[in-house]
């Protein structure tokens, strides 16, 4: 079987599972009409003081109130990060070189915009509020857009393989409310098959850019991966969530939890599926919470 | 407060020693889309309210100039941290 017969069958299969779940988002959840503040909102080992002294140091109603606020910052970022993915697919679908996944992108369009919907629901909701996009558009590099679209969806599926890990955890923790467990473990029923057609896709894309043999262009995405997955960890340390959480002096908070050394295994955690396929594809070299070599 | 931007701007430019006022601070690399946020984020410590980017603002941030005279200042719909 070719590469494209692969890709072309996986996206078959894919579809049908797609065809086979389809649900209304609109109609899907029961919102309740308060969520009370004194429970938590995201488990505990997935909030950014985990780990730290601060776990210890902050009492069970801060930590509580940060879980909050943190399941806030955490939907927001999802609001955001599939507006661009939206954007982004719309720009390709039944466009050359993208007939194969085109039929499958209309339910990933149709999926993120119920995604979007409902977590921005959540927020509006319980929050009274998204938190702002803190991300500048990205330059397009006009000029090449076989590697513009390998850096699309590269972004993409190391977005979802994040947001993914969160639900997972989320969707099975029984100290959740019911509906944020339900919240997360949807959204993981649509996404698995996402980040299988990211996979798929970024390997072919990744593959004209490897026969380039241009070493200085594999290692400036290499670097450029490793730092965006980087970055994406920084963004679950909100400022405005410690503040919401009424943790004094939030920005220093912010920098100095994110920056304790006891973080750096739940960002490998956080990112360990997705950096295993980049460095077995040959994409990126190592891990951005790796220790330095020697 | 625009010095403390510099100097942030500095730090995280160990090559560079200086930094002007009209210098573009993303062609030429002093801050890329990966690192932004953080300047963002800094820039609300500075000013105490949250920055909303609007694609009319955001030319604002390519110079230290615009900072000082677009972001720093408060605007009238700015929104406070208090």
């Amino acid at each position: 079987m070719t590469s494209t017969d692969s890709i072309a069958a996986t996206l078959d299969s894919l579809v049908q599972d797609a065809t086979e779940h389809h649900y209304s988002p609109y109609s899907r959840f029961q919102w309740v009409d308060h969520l009370p503040d004194e429970q938590w909102w995201m488990s505990p080992d997935l909030t950014t003081v985990a780990g730290t002294p601060w776990a210890e140091q902050l009492d069970p109603a801060a930590l509580m109130r940060l879980s909050k606020w943190e399941s806030i910052n955490f939907f927001s970022l999802n609001i955001h990060g599939i507006r661009e993915l939206l954007i982004e697919v719309t720009r390709r679908i039944h466009t050359p070189g993208f007939e194969l996944p085109s039929e499958f992108f209309h339910r990933f369009l149709g999926e993120e915009n119920g995604h979007m919907w409902f977590f921005a629901q959540f927020c509006r909701r319980y929050g009274g509020k998204i938190y702002p996009d803190k991300m500048l558009p990205v330059a397009d590099p006009g000029d090449d857009p076989e590697l513009a679209s390998f850096l699309v969806f590269a972004r993409i599926l190391i977005f979802e393989e994040l947001v993914d890990h969160f639900n997972i955890r989320m969707g099975r923790d029984e100290a959740l409310h019911p509906l944020i467990r339900e919240i997360n473990q949807v959204h993981h029923d649509d996404e698995w098959r996402h980040i299988v057609m990211g996979c798929k896709l970024v390997e072919h894309l990744y593959q004209p850019l490897r026969e380039r043999d241009d070493r200085e262009l594999r290692e400036r995405l290499d670097q450029y991966l490793t730092r965006y997955i980087a970055a994406s960890a920084q963004l679950l340390y909100n400022p405005a969530a410690y503040r919401d959480a009424g943790i004094p002096d939030a920005y220093e908070f912010r920098n100095t939890v994110m920056e304790s050394p006891q973080r750096r295994g739940h960002h490998e955690l956080f990112f360990r599926r997705i950096t295993r396929f980049l460095v077995g594809q040959q994409i990126i070299s190592r891990s951005p919470f790796a220790a330095a070599p020697a | 407060m625009i010095e403390r931007v510099r100097s942030w701007l500095l730090e995280r430019n160990p090559g560079v020693d200086d930094i002007g006022l009209d210098d573009d601070i993303i062609d030429t690399r002093l801050i890329d889309s990966l690192a932004f946020p953080e300047l963002l984020l800094f820039l609300e410590h500075l000013t105490g309210r949250e920055i909303t980017l609007a694609p009319d603002t955001v030319v604002s941030f390519r110079t230290l100039r615009g900072i000082r005279d677009k972001i720093l200042v408060a605007p009238s719909e700015s929104v406070s941290h208090d």
